[in-house]
Order: structure tokens, then sequence, then C-alpha cells
């Protein structure tokens, strides 16, 4: 028996036939070849039956032979499938518009909303979003990174300290902190102003409270610079003391400094390349040369396709190759030396307060050994030492 | 003469040599599920039918296959399929 599943691709007819000796008719579609399955007699004249559709051609010549007629009643199989499909193209059409409509609206922006920052900044935020592309309609597959959006809107507006940028679902978040101007001062604590460390005091500013030394006088780490207690004996009364006592310091920083080096820079020279990648696929949709340079580094960006609230696992990727080159980089005795230097220098400046200052530095001594520069530097540093303690009152 | 002759010598040569019957003498295999199919090979062309009668041509005469609501699953030049409740079978010698 022939396979039924092949008739299904085939595509079948189911004939009528009427007229006398329909049983002749029958043998004569069988000796021309002609597959026939589930015969049914309806009456003495008449049967229906069922033949594959390419036997169609080959039915005429028989039934010019016969003295029967023969009426198509029904149609059933894949051809016939395909071809309703197409009298029905505009539904599947359609279909197809409406999944493509939504995964492209997944993937668009389509609001910003921007938190904690006055009308005038958010305008400018909003005005730095559209230069970077960001704005309702844009594709978020083709735009940075949050973190990169965040870092040059920090850098671009210069009245925000911080912004959060966030992209949940179709709306980017911004949050943002503006810098304000300084407060009313808030209401302190009675305390005692300390040394931080040891020094030579140099300068005093006391605002409130009793000092307890006096210029040139050296103090040691913790003792009391001005107190919090003032008034006589048995009068007294608790403030917070507040002022600004400056001492010099020493630091002692040692540097090591290699003469020769070698870095990898890069020359701003980028190509990029964007893939959609799946699990087992990646085509490439924009940039399709190879990079060219000697050295580079590969910066990867991969972002989710979404459709509706979920995210698919179909990957916008977006490859930069920077390329890099490599400096060598070699002092001289004397530029090593004079490059620890600064060095130091800015580093103990970081470590430092805005308000000091350093007055003086000694090289305490500069070794060279193994191509390396070490040299350790003694500086003498005028800063505030006075740090805050608060009075305890007991019971 | 020559016709009877060669039908014993058939006959002859199935019990003696074992070989099945159908295929030495052209005689049909009938192969029956219960009452509700019956599948017949080495028929010879389709007589009658309707859907209380089945009559085929075999070589040698005719078999007719009565019974309740027949349809033709499948029909090719030597073998049928017929489905439906079958009551009897009967073969018409000449």
């Amino acid at each position: 028996m022939k396979n039924k599943w092949l008739n299904f691709f085939y595509g079948s007819v189911k004939l009528k036939v009427q007229g006398r000796g329909v049983e002749r008719f029958i043998n004569a579609c069988l000796r021309n070849g002609i597959y026939i399955w589930s015969v049914r007699k309806q009456s003495e004249n008449t049967a229906t039956f069922f033949i594959l559709l390419k036997d169609v051609p080959r039915m005429r010549t028989v039934v010019r032979k016969s003295e029967c007629k023969i009426f198509f009643i029904g149609r059933s199989g894949f051809p016939f499938l395909v071809k309703r499909t197409i009298k029905n193209s505009g539904f599947v059409i359609g279909l197809l518009l409406f999944f493509t409509v939504v995964f492209l609206l997944s993937n668009m922006v389509w609001d910003m909303r921007v938190q904690g920052a006055k009308p005038e900044t958010e305008y400018r935020i909003l005005k730095e979003l559209k230069q970077m592309g960001v704005e309702r309609g844009a594709f978020q597959f083709l735009l940075a990174p949050p973190e990169t959006i965040q870092q040059k809107l920090t850098e671009r507006i210069e009245t925000i300290t911080w912004v959060g940028v966030e992209l949940k679902g179709t709306t980017f978040y911004f949050q943002v902190v503006e810098k304000k101007k300084p407060k009313e001062p808030e209401k302190i604590p009675v305390r005692h102003l300390v040394a931080k460390k040891k020094a030579v005091i140099t300068n005093m500013f006391v605002e409130e409270g009793q000092p307890l030394v006096s210029v040139h006088d050296y103090v040691t780490k913790g003792q009391v610079l001005v107190s919090g207690i003032i008034g006589t004996e048995g009068k007294t009364k608790l403030v917070p003391a507040r002022g600004k006592i400056f001492g010099e310091t020493w630091y002692k920083s040692s540097v090591v400094l290699p003469l020769n080096a070698v870095f990898h820079v890069f020359t701003g020279k980028y190509i990029e390349k964007d893939y959609i990648t799946g699990k087992f696929f990646s085509i490439p949709v924009k940039g399709f040369k190879n990079p060219q340079f000697k050295h580079y580094k590969i910066e990867k960006q991969k972002k989710a396709f979404r459709f509706w609230r979920w995210e698919l696992p179909i990957f916008y990727e977006r490859v930069i190759y920077r390329e890099t080159e490599e400096v060598k980089r070699t002092y001289s005795w004397n530029e090593a030396f004079q490059k620890a230097k600064e060095i130091a220098r800015n580093e103990l400046k970081t470590k430092l307060e805005e308000d000091a200052s350093i007055k003086g530095e000694k090289v305490l001594h500069a070794v060279r050994e193994n191509g390396k520069v070490k040299v350790e530097i003694h500086y003498q540093v005028i800063e505030n030492i006075a740090i805050p303690q608060p009075i305890v009152q007991g019971d | 003469m020559v016709k009877k002759w060669r039908q014993q010598v058939r006959n002859w040569l199935t019990n003696q040599l074992e070989l099945p019957a159908d295929l030495v003498m052209d005689l049909p295999r009938i192969t029956m599920i219960g009452h509700i199919h019956i599948y017949i090979e080495n028929h010879r062309g389709l007589l009658t039918f309707s859907d209380k009668e089945l009559r085929l041509l075999l070589k040698q005469g005719q078999l007719l296959v009565r019974g309740e609501q027949f349809v033709i699953k499948t029909i090719l030049p030597e073998e049928i399929l017929l489905e439906g409740k079958i009551n009897h079978v009967i073969y018409l010698e000449e």
C-alpha cells in the first residue's frame, strides 16, 4: 500500500463518477495506473473516490473513452493549502507585519524621564541626549551603553554632580544629582578640636572656643587644640569649637620609576563592526572590512533584542577594534629624577586637603638600581591639623 | 484438454515442491481481518461494486463478497482492500 502521507504532499481530489458501468470505469483507471482509494458507491450509477492531483490529466483520456461523467467535489492536501494561503495572504502578511512592528517598537526608546533636576538642567540634559542620538524613536541597540551615556552626561554638563542612567524596558530613567550651593551651617554638637597628627603650629584662626596652644608649639596626635569648654572656673559653658589650626607636618614618600618602559597607547583610530548574533550564528550587518591594524584591542558591546517584555536570545553586537601602538619611553638619569619628584609631589597633593600647601621638600636619597630610579623625599607641609572631637556629656 | 493437463502439472508441482499455491496457480490470496477488512491479491478486475456487494473477476471464476457498508479503501491493478461488515465470501465457478 502506498503512503498516505505522501498523498498529502501531492494533493488529492475527490471525484464523483456518474453513468453506466462505474466499475468498468474504475478498472480502466487501474489499467492506466491511476491510484484510487476510498471508493464508495452512492447509488446504482454513482460512486465517489479519491485520486492524486497529478493523475488528473491522465484521468481525462480515461473519461473520454467511457460512458461516465466526472465531477470534482473536493480537494485536499498541500498544493491546495498553499493556494488557499496565497489567496488569504493578506492575513499572513498582517500577522508578520504585526510581529515586525511589535519587535521594532519593543526595541525603541519611548520615553526619557529626568528626575531630580531643575527645569533648565533637564532641558540641557535632553539636548545633550539628542546630540548623542538618545531620543524618542531611536533604536536601543544602536545606542551607546548606559554607562557611556552616564559618563558623557557628567562630563558635558557641569551643573550636575552625578547622573544615574537606567534603561527599563523602553524608558530611560535619569536620576540627577545637581551641584548645590553651600547649605546653611548645620547645628554642630559641642566639641573640641584636636590635632590630627604631630605638628608645629604655624597659624591659628579660632572662631569659637578656648585655644589651648599657641603658634610655634609642638603638638602631638590627639592633643586638644581648641577646647569647647569656655568661661571661668565654675561658670563653664560648652560650645562647639570651630576654627582652623595650621601646623607644619612632615611626610615621607618614596617613588620607584623604571628608566625604560613600554606602553600600549591607543592611536585613536578604530573600526566598528556590527553583528546580529545568536547562539549558533553571527550575521554581520555593518562594517565588513577587517581591521588593518598591527596591534589592536577588541571592545565588545552586546545588547539583547527585545520582544514585548522579553529579551530574546538574539543580540546586537558591536565590536570595536581600537588600534594600539607600542611606545617606548626612555629617561635619562636627570629626567627620571625630575619625573620621580613630580610624581611624588602629585601623589602627596591628592592626599592633602585643598587648603594645604607644600612648604619645602628635601631629597633624602636617590639611587639607581636594576634600571630603576628610587627616590625618597621628605616634605614639609602646612595644613589644617584640627579635627573635631565631640565632648561626651556624661551621666 | 491441454488446459486441464497443465492444471494437473501445476497441482502436482505445488504438492511436490511445496511452492505457494497462489504463485504457481495464479490463485487469489485472501486475507481477512475479522469481518471488517478483506484484502484480496491477484484479482483480475472489478465486476460490480455497491455498498452491499463486491464482485471480482479472478483467473478462474469470480469472487463474491457480501456484507454492509462497503468501502474500497485501496484498489490497485492486482490488489484490493475492502472495508465494511463482511458476511459472505463466495466462490463462483464458471
